[in-house]
């Protein structure tokens, strides 16, 4: 994995953004021209403006197919917006990219069904139970419903899948969102703050996920503050919606 | 997923929600109560003018109701973002929207018996003059709000959206189902079906061009929501 921001640090960062808008350097990097076809995610200049105000600049990032890689930075610095453009939930407003060999802007639909993203909000209907909300997603996924039993079981909620989401507490949700992982098994697994509301118990769980994502040549970037020993091979820090670091090893 | 078998998960799941919470028929049947009581005491006892404007009492309740309906349909997706995960799967958006549309058309029918039942009985007035008539002008005047209502009821649940603004969107744009609506229902309680047949013709008219408008446009409001 190699990761930088358009230019290096932060000044530069501002002006690709100032250059991007004045048009004087390419918004788009079209598929057929990038070099990193084969990474899982590559990503070039990807710019994202929320109200205005830059929230993700100029990042340049590619990551090798099976690599677990650690985000890393202060609240704010656009960790989970770019978590967010990777999976397709936002558009970037410049730049662009690959993500698992599909292009980020006109090949969206083809990332989609490859892409997991467990973010801060679980995309749970809270009047179905914990099984019905699965089968939904299965239902959406065109998978089968089969594994549904056992990856609730695996999460620690199969005593309490006949309840309704609305009456889980904030751990049972990640754990339910957790489930959600293990029966979709996606290509790439996008983790934003995946340990914050869980005990010891559900934290050990995240990490065998993430091993088993590994395992199986699945790529995972995990976002947040908490870094477990063992599990990315490589840390990227964001600052201010930039990438000022790439680092080797644990 | 295909179109159509997605479009009914997306259904069956609405209905789902509904029945498990009764959020938004159940919301939607007490106001219709009040607002007929309302309208009834508004109009005094004069029994010729109950008769007359009981067409249009019904569709008013119903179309002011369904603006509950539609609001409390799409306050489900946005709690914990799940509508997010439409998006997120990469299915095509039209299913979302027809199988949205179809879960609102069946929880308004349920809510227009009611409707029926309540302004026959409170109005003095049976609606039984041209029954297949009365049903056809009910099944594709609600088709009509469903379709709006879920088109944009997806924009004013947006976060950027004010708090009215699903009424000030939906009852301008839904006013030719309340006109063809009051007209066909009136000439089916008269049991005059000839003249109703120009007024479902608008009802119909007006289904299948927001169907195409939803269908087409869907897919942008859903990942600019």
């Amino acid at each position: 994995m190699r990761g930088t921001s358009a230019g290096g640090g932060d000044t530069s960062s501002a002006l690709t953004v100032l250059m991007s808008i004045s048009g004087r350097v390419p918004v788009l990097a079209p598929a057929s021209r990038d070099p990193n076809r084969s990474s899982a995610v590559s990503l070039r200049g990807l710019t994202r403006f929320h109200e205005r105000r830059p929230t993700v600049v100029g990042v340049n990032l590619d990551v090798d197919p099976g690599e677990a890689t650690f985000l890393r930075g202060p609240n704010g610095a656009g960790k989970s917006t770019l978590l967010r453009l990777i999976a397709t939930a936002i558009h970037p407003t410049f730049g662009g990219g690959l993500v698992c060999g599909r292009d980020l802007i006109f090949e969206r639909s083809g990332i989609r069904p490859l892409v997991e993203l467990l973010g801060h909000r679980g995309r749970w209907y809270d009047d179905l139970t914990a099984a019905e909300n699965l089968r939904f997603v299965c239902s959406l996924y065109d998978i089968p419903t089969a594994g549904i039993d056992a990856a609730l079981e695996r999460v620690g909620l199969g005593s309490s899948s006949g309840i309704r989401v609305r009456d889980h507490s904030e751990g049972m949700r990640k754990r339910l969102s957790l489930a959600r992982v293990l029966i979709r098994r996606p290509e790439l697994l996008l983790m934003d703050e995946p340990y914050a509301g869980l005990d010891d118990g559900g934290k050990d769980l995240v990490d065998a996920l993430i091993r088993e994502a590994a395992n199986r040549g699945s790529t995972v970037i995990l976002a947040g503050h908490e870094r477990r020993e063992g599990l990315a091979g490589r840390t990227v820090t964001m600052e201010r919606g930039a990438i000022v670091t790439s680092e080797v090893g644990p | 997923m295909t179109l159509f078998p997605a479009a009914r998960a997306v259904a069956i799941k609405d209905l789902t929600v509904e029945i498990r919470a009764r959020r938004a028929v159940g919301a939607a049947a007490p106001f219709v109560g009040t607002v007929l009581v309302s309208f009834g005491l508004a109009l005094g006892p004069g029994r010729t003018l109950l008769h007359q404007v009981a067409p249009g009492v019904l569709w008013l309740s119903v179309l002011f109701a369904s603006v509950l309906t539609v609001r409390h349909g799409w306050a489900a997706e946005m709690e914990d973002d799940a509508v997010e995960a439409f998006v997120l799967a990469g299915m095509d958006d039209a299913s979302v929207f027809l199988g949205k549309a179809a879960a609102l058309t069946i929880e308004l029918l349920a809510l227009e018996i009611f409707t029926v039942l309540l302004t026959s009985l409170l109005f003095d007035r049976s609606f039984l003059g041209q029954p297949l008539l009365l049903l056809a002008a009910l099944i594709l005047g609600t088709i009509g709000l469903s379709v709006v209502g879920s088109l944009f009821g997806l924009v004013a649940s947006s976060p950027r959206a004010g708090d009215g603004s699903l009424p000030l969107l939906l009852l301008p744009l839904a006013s030719p189902v309340l006109l063809a609506g009051v007209q066909a229902t009136g000439y089916a309680i008269a049991g005059q079906p000839g003249r109703a047949g120009p007024w479902l013709g608008l009802l119909s008219a007006f289904d299948l061009t927001f169907l195409a408008v939803g269908i087409v446009v869907f897919e942008h409001l859903l990942e600019e929501r």
